[in-house]
């Protein structure tokens, strides 16, 4: 009997998790995607506060330069701000002119966006994803499949928004599938990400390249761009650079080889691209899923 | 004291080292962990190969795609039947199980609730279900896409009991911008993708509405599999449907034209994701490229020139025997049949009896065209010479026996005349003598040795081989009767039972330019194609010239179809000489009495270079009492003339300078 008590006093633990996992298997589904949002939600403020840690380093990292470098820095902040201000009046005018030619043709005005800034507050890579969590959420109006943004292109697209932080899925990500051209081209082809190497940058695919498109001998290769008509990016945004294009599985057309920036990896800020007014892009569900 | 002796502190145990409770979970643990270590080395090692062999299968994915198919060309390579991509969304049903299975009991709940009497049944539930789940991802494609699209529910049914495992086709031939938005906003992983395939497209389709009959249109189907060697043999494998040739070219060809298949193994992520690159690729090969003899140019003349009359033109290269022109109309634009076509289209085509190819299939009498091998027939036997002017001139009709026969070319008569007038005024009275002074058996070995009683080959697939020359001996072993003179006159004016093709004549019009009897038409172009040679006419050359005489008068002042030099038209080609015999005859189509015009001529008449045959059908006969060759045949073969000779010219002033474009004469010449 003593043995017997003994027994099951220790195998108390492995019985009590066991319990727990049965538990779980019958618990109904909303309850565990409510369990998830609120483990999500209960790990933000921590989130937050390393992103505000790291910013706040990096601060003191920017305090300790010599005022010798704070004024050629600020030198050539001061030559970049005045070529972004003539580019930006420049965008302006070419804007206006545009305005009255859609006017004039009777075309729809194009859809505005909102800029909405937001801090990177931790990075997620793996070879099976690339995500970031950022620190805007749905207190920012951040819409799901918002599209995101940086200096050097399309970062990726918001997948989950939670109240004060939100998901971003990277352009390299498998998951990521955008309609894109080759820069001076009109063919629209399906870019999607997927290869991610351990170290260096990461990769993606396109797929139905025109048969006749050629790579310049020679060149680093070609810009891709979003084709802006997919719904969902605006066109004109850099993707990547297209290094290699071979014929398809199919015969009809090519495969090609997409080199992202370096800089994904390593991003601090990105903008996320809020339609104004906003509505969420339409996204269906996978296998199994239900129907909006 | 001893240690032992002194009390513990609370809450401290002890153990001794042969506890034997602590034993027994020892002995638990080791006989638990054994089993794992066992079970482990059972699975990495005795069972191997039966989990890789699974995780190959469960891991990979073999798509199977046929290659593209081959181009067909013109002879100065302009496409007439090529490929272009074509984007659908597809719906991978087997992913759809759980969400069938949801929405049956949901259907099912529904039923009950309702408590109608008529209760479904199982299987109808079942396909209540599959439709209520594919028609909502159908709405939620059509949000995506701005448009709506009904499901066709009968085409969902046939694809769940023939083909449940393979995809099922949602949405077809969708726009560049359709096709970036889905890309876009579908999830990668959704179980419905965009996908493209290839399909044939026919870019001279509404130009060469009479030239679908010879092209000819695919169709697709299951094709055998892949290659023996194609990896993944055992893998779950995707094959894409295959097109075949149905018809013409495309299925006499088929085996040249369609590619070599293809695919690609991919590796798959537990949650579906596919994994670029795929771990073995096969690029499909495009099937090899056709070059066909047709002149599109000179094709879309002829059919503008037919119009939307039940008629057809050949035209042939007089030395290769190449075909420049196989038109029939009416036709039908091959675009209707990519991907494929709606019944509508067919019924329409039915309607019009545009699936007949006249130029190939469609036999008639061939009227006075006739004439030219009964004065061959004639002279090589000597039953007349060229110069002999026949007992009885043409006043307009002649006694044949007990009845009156009627010259039927010519409001007035045509009086005594030579084998060349007679040929050119296209004399009945003239050439039913003549028919009678070579006799029957004369003429229908003639005709047999100029070909015309077996169609050449083309290649094409053809329906039965109607062409007919008949004899006494014929007629009376068919239970007809004895053979009369009445016949004999018939006969010598193209009427009666002569039966032949349009291109049988455009062979006949070839050979007779190259004063042989016979030429094997091709729709296949070889630039370096020799001069076909074969039996000689054995006419003398004063025999020829007559012939000759008699066909270049057919088509001057006089003659039956005067129009085509005439210079005071705006159709005049300067300085080409036609060569030509019209032809006007009497048929029974469908129990309905018509007339068949007939054009028959090559060109230039001094050097022959090609040869055409025209035939328009007429409405039913007695209203049409105009309706004859040298009006309502001549002018397309005219037209066709003018778009070949224009070309020639403008070969001739684009050719390297010490380059001249020689026409030589017929051998014997």
């Amino acid at each position: 009997m003593r043995l017997l008590n003994q027994i099951s006093g220790q195998a108390r633990p492995f019985f009590t998790l066991g319990v727990v996992a049965l538990a779980w298997l019958v618990v109904p589904a909303f309850v565990k995607r409510f369990a998830r949002t609120a483990l999500f939600e209960a790990q933000a403020p921590a989130l937050v506060t390393a992103g505000k840690v790291r910013q706040l380093q990096e601060y003191w990292a920017l305090r300790s330069r010599s005022v010798n470098e704070l004024i050629a820095a600020g030198s050539d902040t001061a030559t970049a701000l005045a070529g972004y201000e003539l580019g930006v009046a420049r965008l302006e005018q070419v804007m206006d002119e545009n305005r009255r030619y859609r006017e004039l043709l009777n075309l729809r005005p194009l859809p505005g966006w909102r800029y909405q800034h937001a801090g990177v507050m931790t990075r997620d890579f793996s070879a099976w994803w690339q995500q970031l969590v950022i620190d805007k959420g749905s207190d920012y109006g951040i819409p799901l499949n918002a599209p995101v943004v940086s200096a050097d292109g399309v970062v990726g697209r918001v997948t989950e928004v939670h109240a004060h932080t939100a998901v971003v899925a990277l352009v390299g990500d498998p998951g990521v599938r955008l309609s894109v051209v080759v820069e001076g081209d009109l063919w629209p082809v399906s870019y999607t990400g997927g290869d991610n190497p351990a170290f260096g940058p990461a990769r993606g695919t396109v797929e139905y390249l025109r048969s006749d498109l050629t790579m310049e001998a020679g060149g680093r290769g070609r810009r891709l761009l979003t084709s802006g008509k997919g719904g969902v990016f605006p066109a004109g945004l850099p993707v990547g650079l297209l290094t290699r294009v071979e014929p398809s599985a199919d015969g009809i057309f090519q495969n090609g080889e997409v080199l992202l920036p370096s800089g994904l990896s390593t991003l601090d800020n990105v903008t996320v691209l809020v339609r104004d007014p906003a509505p969420a892009v339409p996204m269906l569900p996978a296998a199994g899923g239900s129907l909006p | 004291m001893s240690p032992a002796a002194q009390p513990l502190p609370e809450g401290v145990q002890t153990h001794p080292g042969s506890d034997r409770g602590i034993g027994l979970f020892y002995t638990l643990v080791g006989v638990l962990l054994l089993t794992l270590v066992g079970g482990l080395a059972r699975q990495q090692l005795l069972q191997a190969d039966m989990h890789y062999e699974r995780e190959q299968r469960q891991g990979l994915r073999r798509v199977i795609v046929p290659g593209p198919r081959g181009r067909i060309f013109d002879r100065e390579g302009r496409l007439l039947a090529g490929s272009r991509p074509r984007f659908a969304v597809t719906l991978a049903l087997d992913e759809l199980g759980a969400e069938f299975r949801a929405e049956y009991r949901v259907v099912r709940d529904n039923y009950r609730a309702a408590a109608g009497k008529d209760q479904p049944t199982t299987a109808q539930l079942e396909q209540i279900a599959r439709t209520s789940v594919v028609q909502r991802r159908l709405d939620s494609l059509d949000g995506i896409l701005g448009r709506h699209t009904q499901l066709d529910q009968a085409a969902l049914q046939r694809h769940f009991s023939e083909q449940p495992l393979l995809p099922y086709l949602l949405l077809n031939d969708l726009t560049p911008e359709d096709y970036a938005r889905l890309v876009e906003q579908l999830p990668v992983n959704s179980p419905m993708q965009v996908f493209a395939s290839s399909v044939r497209e026919y870019p001279l389709g509404a130009l060469m509405m009479g030239a679908a009959h010879t092209l000819g249109y695919v169709g697709s189907g299951e094709s055998a599999g892949p290659p023996e060697d194609f990896p993944g043999n055992n893998l779950d494998t995707f094959q894409l449907k295959d097109w075949f040739g149905r018809t013409g070219l495309e299925q006499r060809f088929d085996q040249q034209l369609r590619g070599g298949e293809g695919g690609a193994i991919f590796r798959v992520t537990p949650a579906g994701y596919r994994i670029n690159p795929p771990k073995v690729k096969i690029t499909p090969s495009r099937g090899r490229d056709l070059v066909t003899s047709l002149d599109a140019d000179m094709q879309a003349a002829a059919e503008t020139a037919l119009g939307d009359q039940s008629a057809s033109a050949v035209a042939l290269d007089v030395r290769t025997g190449e075909v420049f022109v196989l038109a029939s109309t009416p036709g039908y634009n091959l675009q209707d049949f990519t991907p494929r076509a709606t019944q509508a289209a067919v019924d329409d085509i039915n309607a019009r009896g545009a699936f007949f190819n006249r130029a190939l299939d469609g036999y008639y009498p061939p009227g006075s065209t006739f004439k030219l091998l009964i004065s061959i027939a004639g002279l090589r036997t000597g039953a007349f010479t060229p110069d002999q002017v026949m007992d009885t001139p043409c006043d307009g009709r002649i006694r044949i026996g007990n009845s009156w026969r009627t010259c039927f070319n010519g409001n007035e008569s045509h009086g005594a005349i030579s084998l060349s007038a007679a040929i050119a005024e296209s004399c009945d009275i003239y050439f039913y003598q003549a028919g009678l002074l070579t006799n029957p058996d004369a003429i229908a070995a003639e005709a047999r040795r100029f070909h015309l009683a077996a169609r050449p080959s083309l290649e094409l697939p053809a329906l039965k081989d109607r062409s007919f020359i008949p004899d006494p001996a014929w007629k009376k072993n068919s239970g007809r009767g004895a053979w009369f003179d009445g016949d004999t006159v018939n006969m010598s004016i193209g009427q009666g039972d002569v039966q032949v093709s349009p291109l049988m004549m455009a062979c006949f019009a070839a050979s007779l330019a190259r004063d042989e009897v016979f030429t094997q038409p091709t729709l296949l172009h070889d630039p370096g194609a020799p001069t076909q040679h074969h039996e000689r006419t054995g006419l003398t050359r004063v025999q020829r010239d007559a012939l000759l005489a008699g066909m270049e008068g057919c088509t001057t002042t006089g003659g039956t179809a005067p129009n085509v030099t005439n210079p005071k038209l705006p159709s005049y080609i300067p300085g080409l000489r036609i060569a030509g015999k019209t032809g006007t005859a009497q048929y029974a189509d469908h129990g309905a009495k018509k007339n068949i015009a007939w054009f028959i001529c090559f060109a230039p008449a001094e050097a022959p270079r090609i040869a055409v045959a025209v035939a328009v059908e007429s409405d039913e006969l007695g209203r049409n009492e105009s309706f004859v060759g040298g009006t309502n045949a001549a002018p397309i073969a005219q037209k066709i003339l003018k778009v070949w000779s224009d070309k020639q010219a403008r070969a001739a002033a684009t050719a390297p300078a010490g380059q001249t474009i020689s026409f030589p004469l017929p051998s014997g010449q």
